[in-house]
């Protein structure tokens, strides 16, 4: 019979959920050594026989509290009927931290089945697990897994389908040490995997009671009665009792107690040769995390990364732009062979290729960009990086974890403001996101990149670098300000796992590098594909209809109208302020409707560059307005996408409007000083 | 004393966690309970500090270490 069946992936932070999630779903979801890269459940399908499986993979959590946003969706989810079987992903590696959820997760009384990761590095290390003890112990079944060898996959399934019924638990053999003289009236050793002390269990069992009297439809009176006794604030909204001699405090820390406790006996009897521990991380770390080493060797990693993606991608980026002239050249030679129209072959050659071609040869700065920025995030250097930022974030009223995003901003923004979601509480989240997009993203790095070529030549990446230096700069003395205007005493507090490191997984990155060039040839081929379009039609046909002059068309109607904004921060060209304004659908734009509106084909060649010095150098426009155009475009609105992604996290039109409007003020501030003292010079 | 004071590489064993009710929780839920052994890995001159609890490391910040009390153990 065919069968569906909902399967809901749950785990620690950076225990391996995602990557055992892709591994089933063929889903190329990112992963990462990092705690908090999945930030909302993703939901993927694979058949399993003639079966049909529905897969979720959750946020990681490390217990199921109510306290936390990421907590509360996982738990809401579980309690569920949307699930039938839960899969609790363990690191093998850290089993005695990963099993407080996993007693959770069994108390909850959903069939749950326990897969136990990384048992490849289990093995490395010489350890072993007695995997004929560990589910007499808990009483579910536990399956070892590796999601990264790919090896007890299909039998981790196997055993989902078959214990999709089983939500009391089968063959528990086992009795808990401290229980050796329990006078409590049951034996809840055979019904329970926990069992509390007498003074607990009574008090669970007169909840009960009452539990059935006022609320019979529960279904899970234990789950409920133990979560009243932590004083759960969810549940005892839901389910009032009144019995506060029951109740007399809180019992979560005995609870919690109790729990370890019963682990520390797992433990020690199901992991063989625990001590063996790799000393490797501590290592590095010593290193690392340094206390006066830890910041310049950051700050070292940095200079490479950009090192690379200049140098190494401006190298590759010549050969890209041969092949793009001899495809403009080629394109043109075979629109007129066959009698095109002028007027198509402007489009073709003046809009679309040097539009979308002159984005495309940009390909490899941005690729060896996020190859860098893969291999830290895969390696587990990015929480460390969390803590040795710490004193310099704290400074500034935020926790080290906030540089998390900001790191990552040097990507794409996107991502970079949803990862600000792991931070704790809202005033952070709010703050991160304001700051963030001033982080330099790649979609930036093709305007430092042409107009530092062109106007200071040799120059050219120390401009580029000095970019970064004021994004971050501006980043940190917003932050700084607002920290003062808040006079909110900051609690700084940092709490963030450090993950073993390990050497970078070829697939991983392989992917991660993979998604975003995707990305960046999908942006190409629609976003600044129709924008290059809509540009040659506005600076190409005026009220008079078809014009030959440019400054007739209805792009130099808008851009003028402006201009005079725009003077006295060095951009008063109509050119250039539509390009600024194009560039909010996507910041790559900038570059592309420069090319178009200025109708030089191949704006990154030798020829195209020397060509728009002179014409721009023809109105004035010289290094100084070049580098107001960059802070400004650095500073300026970040894209359409960035927009809804910090309306989506911030569920506030207000802020993200508020933001909208701080950061073009930035810009304009920033871009109007730099201009105004640079013509001084 | 308190985990901010420690000496890297020692192991201590927690006297009592007071923290923030919410981050109490946190580091509750990560097994950081009285009584628990955790080895001090590591320590920046302002406070924050990396330790290891049940086999796994974490970092945190100079006001949580604050709140951590421990003891050396025999």
């Amino acid at each position: 019979m065919k069968e569906e069946l909902n399967i809901g992936f749950i785990g620690n932070p950076n225990c391996g959920k995602t990557t055992l999630f892709n591994a089933y779903t063929g889903a190329k979801l990112k992963v990462a050594n990092w705690p908090g890269v999945t930030v909302e459940k993703k939901e993927g399908a694979m058949k399993y026989h003639e079966h049909l499986f529905k897969l979720v993979d959750l946020p990681g959590i490390y217990s199921l509290t109510s306290y936390t946003m990421e907590e509360k969706v996982s738990r809401n989810y579980i309690l569920s009927d949307d699930v039938d079987v839960i899969i609790d992903v363990v690191d093998a590696s850290a089993l005695e931290r990963n099993l407080y959820l996993t007693l959770q997760l069994i108390e909850l009384g959903k069939p749950v089945v326990l897969a136990l990761n990384m048992m490849d590095i289990v093995e490395e290390r010489g350890m072993e697990i007695d995997m004929h003890r560990l589910p007499e112990m808990l009483g579910i079944p536990a399956i070892g897994v590796s999601a990264r060898k790919k090896t007890g996959l299909e039998i981790l399934m196997h055993a989902a389908s078959h214990h999709k019924d089983h939500s009391t638990p089968d063959n528990l053999v086992h009795q808990h040490k401290s229980d050796k003289e329990s006078k409590h009236v049951h034996n809840h050793h055979e019904e329970y995997a926990m069992v509390y002390s007498d003074l607990i269990e009574d008090k669970i069992d007169l909840i009960i009671e009452e539990l059935q009297t006022h609320y019979p439809h529960l279904t899970n009176f234990r789950w409920h009665a133990i979560k009243l006794l932590e004083m759960d604030p969810e549940i005892m909204e839901k389910y009032p009792i009144n019995r506060p001699d029951i109740i007399d405090r809180s019992y979560e820390k005995d609870i919690i107690n109790q729990k370890y406790d019963f682990i520390e006996e797992i433990i020690e009897e199901v992991v063989v040769n625990k001590s063996k521990q790799v000393a490797t991380t501590d290592k590095i770390d010593n290193l690392l995390t340094h206390r006066f080493l830890g910041l310049p060797i950051f700050l070292g990693i940095m200079a490479i990364v950009f090192f690379l993606t200049f140098t190494v991608g401006d190298y590759l980026k010549g050969y890209l732009e041969i092949l793009l002239e001899w495809i403009s050249g080629g394109a043109t030679a075979g629109l007129e062979a066959v009698g095109a129209h002028p007027m198509l072959i402007s489009l073709i050659v003046d809009g679309i290729i040097a539009g979308v071609g002159g984005i495309l040869t940009f390909l490899p700065n941005i690729f060896i960009l996020f190859l860098a920025l893969a291999f830290l995030e895969d390696s587990g250097y990015m929480s460390r990086v969390a803590y040795v930022m710490d004193g310099i974030m704290g400074k500034i009223g935020l926790s080290g974890r906030a540089f998390i995003p900001m790191l990552l901003g040097f990507g794409c923004t996107v991502p970079a403001v949803m990862a600000s979601r792991t931070l704790e509480n809202r005033r952070d989240r709010l703050k991160t996101m304001l700051v963030t997009p001033f982080m330099s993203c790649s979609a930036r790095l093709p305007i430092y990149v042409l107009f530092s070529e062109m106007f200071f030549k040799e120059h050219a990446m120390l401009v580029a670098y000095s970019m970064y230096v004021i994004g971050i700069v501006v980043a940190i003395l917003v932050a700084f300000i607002m920290s003062r205007v808040e006079q909110v005493g900051s609690e700084n507090s940092l709490l963030i796992e450090l993950p073993e490191y390990k050497a970078p997984n070829a697939r991983s990155i392989a992917i991660y590098v993979w998604e975003k060039i995707r990305d960046y040839l999908t942006k190409a081929g629609t976003t600044i594909f129709i924008a290059s379009v809509i540009m040659w039609m506005i600076s190409n046909i005026g009220p008079t209809g078809f014009v030959t002059d440019m400054s007739e068309s209805f792009a130099a109607s808008i851009g003028k109208v402006l201009v005079p904004i725009f003077t006295p921060i060095g951009l008063g060209h109509w050119q250039i302020v539509v390009a600024l304004i194009s560039g909010i659908a996507a910041k790559e734009i900038v570059v592309a409707s420069c090319g178009v509106l200025y109708g030089i084909g191949n704006i990154n060649s030798e020829q195209g560059m020397s060509d728009i010095v002179t014409l721009l150098a023809a109105t004035g426009f010289g290094a100084v307005n070049a580098y107001a155009l960059m802070v400004f475009c650095l500073l300026y609105v970040p894209c359409a996408a960035t927009i809804a992604t910090i309306k989506k996290e911030s569920d506030s039109r207000k802020y993200t409007l508020c933001a909208v409007a701080f950061q073009l003020g930035v810009a304009w501030l920033m871009a109007f000083l730099v201009y105004q003292v640079g013509r001084l010079l | 004393m308190t985990l901010s004071e420690g000496v890297p590489g020692t192991v201590y064993k927690v006297l009592d966690v007071q923290e923030e009710a919410s981050i109490e929780r946190r580091l509750a839920a990560l097994g950081l309970i009285s009584g628990t052994n955790i080895t001090l890995l590591n320590k920046k001159k302002k406070g924050a500090v990396i330790f290891s609890v049940r086999g796994t490391r974490f970092a945190i910040g100079k006001v949580i270490a604050d709140g951590i009390l421990v003891e050396v153990t025999n």
